[in-house]
């Protein structure tokens, strides 16, 4: 789907989630990693404030992936 | 470590006054057996005998369970379960062989199966061989998910151990032993083979998909080794509800053909080092961690090979190829061995995951696979339970009772240890 968006709509994606090798060997360019299967947007081990803190940065940060200019796939890291 | 598996025949299963193997019949007291294994939470319980040939579908099935007992060193069986912590592997242990404890009931989690006692669909699963007490329980109303589950893994323990138990005086028709000393030990008696370590990736991902060694949640565990005889004896088993096809099965582990092929080739052209009952994690730290650390213990055993089985599929893909990259890169040869998603018409990508050191593949078998069984005259479960499971549709039942399937909604059809007798050709 990540694929197919960027090439049929020219929209950029960026695609969180948690096994980055996943994300790479399917073609996403933009991958902010996912905290883990299942709750990749979140830490709801954290409590609901630290959750929140979590959601939070991971959002930003894909936010931030969204406006890179990329030439190659790039994983963007804490 | 030496261990005797005092194998009783059982080629049939009857309801009987006394819980016995008489002339390779398995007797059962139907009344007894359900008070063995009573349970609060599982307030409505009923046991019924399916048998090879016979046209019964069984359906949710959860575990499949072989029964056994210590007849010496140790007592019960599944040490943290039926038995105390007591290490295993060493001493008698009674098997009653062709029989199995079959778990069924309301569904406890997606990804469960079916077992066919004849026709097509019996041909993929290996229980459809074996003389099965299925015990199908139903929970009392608002049980969490997560205790059902529990409470129905440790039914089903407790009635193969139960059976087992209520057979040890019977006699052994066949005596398998196994026996082989420490790594160290035989590293100094096979000094020219080569030192081949086996790497049992085990799903352990909460949510309903756990394993456990030694009684204990493997989830949190950093990589341990177990002497082969331990795997043989009752030290894993399965909390599994991960897609049937593909899930390790209490019975699947103490059978694990990878270990016995391995054992039958110890001293002879290879040495066996061990069993890795390997993590596979949610997060990724936590593939990287458990591949990192196998090849450690593979290293500091003096491995120059590995064999490594996968449990699941799509994201256990990736603790695949961690393991076969991490390994190949430290020196050690790999061959995995795993199914394949291909879709239903076998052209899609088989793994989630890829890596070009994963260079000797076996395949037990594309999961998507589309097949046809008939109607069974007889269900035991819930034949609708099949829009519930990992493979089936809402379609997929039809009113006369036949269903059009993937072949992973049937137990151990695509079996990662290769119990089954899926190939390029029927063997």
């Amino acid at each position: 789907m990540t694929r197919e968006i960027e090439k049929a709509a020219g929209i950029p994606v960026v695609q969180i989630a948690t096994i980055i090798p996943i994300m790479l060997t399917v073609g996403a360019n933009r991958i902010v990693p996912g905290v883990a299967i299942p709750h990749p947007v979140g830490d709801p081990a954290k409590g609901a404030e630290g959750d929140l803190q979590v959601r939070r940065e991971l959002l930003l940060r894909a936010l931030g992936a969204m406006e890179t200019e990329l030439t190659d796939q790039k994983v963007f890291e804490k | 470590m030496r261990l005797e598996l005092h194998r009783v025949k059982v080629r049939d299963i009857q309801w009987g006054e006394a819980t016995e193997v008489r002339q390779g019949t398995l007797y059962v007291n139907r009344e007894e057996a359900l008070k063995a294994v009573e349970d609060s939470r599982l307030p409505l319980m009923e046991l019924d005998i399916a048998r090879p040939g016979e046209s019964v579908r069984i359906i949710p099935v959860k575990d499949c369970i072989e029964p056994r007992v210590k007849l010496t060193e140790g007592k019960g069986y599944f040490p943290g379960f039926c038995a105390p912590v007591q290490p295993v592997g060493s001493g008698a242990t009674l098997v009653l062989d062709g029989a199995a404890v079959v778990t069924c009931g309301p569904i406890v989690g997606f990804q469960e199966g079916f077992i066919d006692m004849s026709g097509p669909g019996g041909e993929y699963t290996p229980f459809s061989r074996t003389f099965n007490l299925v015990l199908t329980a139903s929970p009392v109303e608002g049980l969490d998910r997560h205790q059902h589950e529990e409470a129905l893994r440790t039914a089903g323990l407790k009635l193969a151990v139960w059976l087992a138990q209520s057979c040890s005086e019977a006699k052994a028709d066949e005596i398998t032993l196994f026996e082989k000393g420490t790594a160290s030990e035989e590293g100094q008696k096979h000094p020219g083979l080569p030192a081949i370590l086996y790497v049992c990736m085990c799903i352990t991902q909460g949510l309903l998909h756990d394993t456990y060694v030694y009684g204990t949640d493997l989830k949190p565990s950093l990589p341990t080794l177990l002497h082969p005889n331990e795997v043989l004896d009752g030290a894993v088993v399965s909390g599994n509800c991960v897609s049937s096809c593909d899930k390790n099965t209490s019975y699947h582990h103490v059978n694990n053909p990878v270990v016995r092929a391995l054992y039958a080739r110890h001293g002879k052209d290879l040495n066996f080092l061990g069993v890795i009952p390997a993590v596979e994690s949610t997060v990724m730290d936590g593939k990287l961690r458990s591949a990192a650390m196998n090849v450690r213990l593979g290293r500091e055993l003096g491995a120059d090979g590995v064999v490594i089985s996968e449990e699941g599929y799509g994201n256990p893909d990736t603790d695949l190829c961690l393991n076969a990259r991490f390994f190949e890169q430290a020196g050690i040869k790999t061959v995995v061995i795993s199914d394949e998603a291909a879709g239903t018409d076998g052209a899609s990508q088989s793994l989630a995951d890829a890596t070009p050191e994963m260079n000797a593949f076996i395949s037990t078998g594309n999961v998507n696979e589309m097949i046809e069984v008939p109607p069974m005259d007889k269900v035991i479960g819930d034949p609708a339970a099949i829009s519930l499971l990992s493979g089936g549709a809402a379609e997929s039942l039809r009113p006369d009772g036949s269903m059009h399937v993937e072949l992973q909604s049937v137990i151990g059809s695509t079996v990662e240890i290769g119990y089954s007798r899926v190939g390029c050709e029927w063997i």
